[in-house]
């Protein structure tokens, strides 16, 4: 049984009636690194943000494990959510907070409300924190505050964070977007590390082609919404580039 | 039917009526306790801020009532020209010469039965109006029409359904726009404002001489603001305590409120019908108490629960409570959505995703708000005092009703040096925070 089921998903979204997505169909396997490509505007954060209910599918199904998540109560849903990390394309820590706070935070949903609004938390969470924190290289920046790191750090922050969720399936959002060509690569080692060692399922969208190539098993390119490309990064010709980007566009490579 | 609204007019004239009568014996039972209990400088302060209210009622409300009044006839004026001359009922203002136009001509009315519409309210009378004032009523007034002379000429390229309602139908292209001073309209704009000064001035009795004459009378005033009473200092000092023991406690106490219904008044955190409800309540009630001043809670508050420092308490934490909720959440509503959707995806719960996604985000601007507040509480504990509400203010006032310039004198110099120094202290705490 395949380990995420996406089923003729689709979200419209009510508001100026902007079709996000369109009958979308796949599925990935257990341990699979899936990349997802597109314009921007081509629904791939709507996507990942479906597929852990951030936001509301209009129609479809998204299975995990075989569970229907699309039919889940909230209280059910923040329970799936536990086991699902994310990382986002600004990184969306805390800045006031400091390091060790907000990989804390991944923490969340294991730990019981009253305690956790008191800001108390286990103590191997704390240890657990710090093994985290220095699988990514940053356990000397532990009480730093957020802001004071560099966009890099910021973002393996962002992992050690869903790391603490001791996830089954990491979500990333253009997780280097906003960051340069090499610490890009360095942070999508971090992933990859995640993926082949943990066996953790990534799905993750990107912008760069070149990327997706280096990192991707499988690609899925979306346009307006729509699948217009499923299958392995080896299969994108100039063809299939043009049709999924516009026939305007010329590849850019980044090293 | 027709008895059926008798009935309510009835009604309502008599509720009216109750109301009136209510408020004059409220009114008159202050003074008859004033005049058996109260020692005569209390006294003589209390007459003297009654006849300030007083006074405060007749120069205050009648001019805004008037221009409420304008501004209605204005509207009502302005939609009954573009209907008529569009046909559709249009929300688009008159251009001002219009406004200009009814001005005038109501201004002309009134001063024809020297009465405006607020001043009838107040039931009160201006004085005669002098020669000169009659002359300048003489020649300004037939001048208004005027204007409506030049809303006819200044018509380029505009269809009469236009130039009636100064609604730009054609392209903004089109029409070549002209330098303001070669316009009959900038003309009369520059007229216009002249005019509005002078009768302003007119109608506030600006008069420079009274600087003059009145100076000697003053001397005695002058005299007493550069021989503070020294002695009064001990007991100004207690009452600058208890002053600032006032902004404290209705700052703190206005803190928690005010951020526990902060997030009920928060937009981006009430979704949903019902607590989108609930936030505009708040948010109406909150703009409807804030608009209402300190000082006329104070004197509410004097009324409800007795002259004192707790008046002055209570009306400080109902405006801080209102004022607070409203910083409050407009910092709520500016916060980055981005943490708080990272923590939601973690699978923590709401009270989870507030504390660790919003919280840690507006703690600072919180506490620097809460500052500035109690700066401001600090400022106005002396000023609801005056009215009543205790504190080093109400014994001010006490001594300036009694003439007592070198008292008042001593007690203003601390209340100076207490607003100067927290105001720098907030200022620098502030400052470590942003």
């Amino acid at each position: 049984m395949a380990h995420v089921v996406v089923e003729n998903l689709s979200k419209i979204y009510e508001r100026g009636k902007v079709r996000a997505l369109w009958n979308v169909n796949f599925s990935v396997e257990k341990g699979e690194f899936l990349v997802l490509i597109g314009l921007s505007g081509s629904g791939k954060s709507t996507l990942l943000r479906c597929i852990n209910r951030l936001v509301e599918p209009t129609s479809g199904r998204v299975f995990l494990n075989g569970l229907e998540l699309t039919r889940l109560s909230p209280r059910a849903m923040r329970r799936v959510r536990r086991r699902i990390g994310m990382i986002f394309q600004q990184f969306n820590l805390v800045k006031r907070a400091t390091v060790l706070q907000n990989v804390l935070a991944g923490r969340l949903g294991y730990t019981s409300t009253l305690p956790s609004l008191l800001g108390w938390f286990p103590k191997r969470d704390i240890q657990r924190a710090k093994e985290c924190l220095e699988r990514v290289g940053l356990l000397d920046k532990m009480y730093v505050r957020a802001d004071q790191l560099s966009g890099g750090q910021q973002q393996r922050v962002g992992i050690a964070r869903a790391l603490m969720q001791e996830p089954e399936l990491l979500l990333a959002d253009e997780p280097v977007s906003a960051l340069d060509p090499a610490t890009s690569h360095s942070v999508m080692q971090y992933i990859e590390q995640i993926n082949k060692e943990d066996g953790v399922t990534v799905i993750a969208s990107l912008h760069f082609l070149s990327l997706a190539r280096r990192y991707g098993q499988r690609i899925l390119a979306l346009r307006a919404g729509e699948v217009v490309f499923d299958g392995p990064p080896e299969a994108i010709d100039d063809r299939k580039f043009k049709e999924i980007y516009g026939e305007e566009a010329e590849e850019v490579e980044i090293r | 039917m027709k008895r059926f609204w008798a009935k309510i007019r009835a009604g309502v004239w008599a509720g009216a009526a109750a109301l009136r009568r209510r408020a004059t014996a409220l009114w008159e039972a202050g003074r008859g306790f004033l005049r058996a209990y109260g020692w005569p400088p209390l006294r003589r302060a209390a007459e003297f801020l009654l006849a300030w209210l007083k006074a405060l009622r007749i120069r205050v409300l009648p001019p805004l009532l008037d221009l409420v009044f304008l501004g209605y006839l204005w509207l009502a004026t302005s939609i009954a020209v573009s209907f008529a001359a569009t046909g559709r009922v249009a929300y688009t203002l008159l251009s001002w010469e219009w406004f200009v136009l009814v001005v005038g001509v109501t201004g002309a009315l009134w001063s024809a039965w020297d009465q405006t519409l607020g001043l009838k309210v107040v039931r009160h009378r201006l004085s005669p109006a002098s020669p000169g004032m009659r002359l300048l009523y003489a020649l300004f007034w037939p001048l208004f029409p005027l204007t409506l002379v030049t809303a006819l000429v200044d018509r380029e390229g505009r269809s009469p359904a236009e130039w009636f309602t100064d609604l730009r139908l054609v392209e903004a292209g089109e029409a070549r726009p002209r330098r303001w001073y070669r316009s009959p309209t900038g003309w009369l704009a520059v007229l216009g404002l002249g005019v509005s000064l002078a009768a302003a001035v007119a109608v506030t009795r600006v008069d420079l001489r009274a600087f003059v004459t009145r100076f000697e009378k003053t001397l005695k005033f002058w005299r007493a603001i550069f021989s503070p009473a020294w002695d009064q200092a001990g007991l100004g000092l207690k009452l600058l305590v208890e002053t600032l023991f006032m902004a404290v406690v209705a700052t703190a106490f206005a803190v928690p409120v005010a951020a526990a219904l902060s997030f009920l008044a928060a937009r981006n955190l009430m979704r949903g019908p019902l607590p989108r409800l609930l936030y505009t309540v708040l948010r109406v009630t909150g703009s409807f108490t804030r608009s209402i001043d300190a000082i006329i809670w104070a004197i509410i508050f004097a009324v409800w629960v007795g002259t004192g420092s707790f008046a002055g308490v209570l009306a400080l934490f109902v405006h801080s409570v209102v004022d607070l909720m409203k910083l409050y959440a407009e910092q709520i509503e500016a916060i980055d959505p981005g943490p708080v959707e990272a923590i939601t995806a973690t699978g923590a719960n709401r009270l989870q995703v507030l504390r660790y996604g919003v919280i840690p985000q507006i703690i600072n601007p919180f506490i620097s708000f809460t500052l500035y507040r109690w700066d401001i509480n600090v400022r106005m504990a002396t000023v609801v005092g005056l009215v009543g509400g205790g504190g080093i203010g109400f014994r001010l006032a006490w001594y300036l009703g009694a003439y007592a310039f070198s008292e008042a004198t001593m007690l203003t110099l601390l209340i100076v040096l207490m607003v100067w120094s927290i105001d720098w202290l907030s200022a620098r705490i502030r400052e470590k925070l942003a």
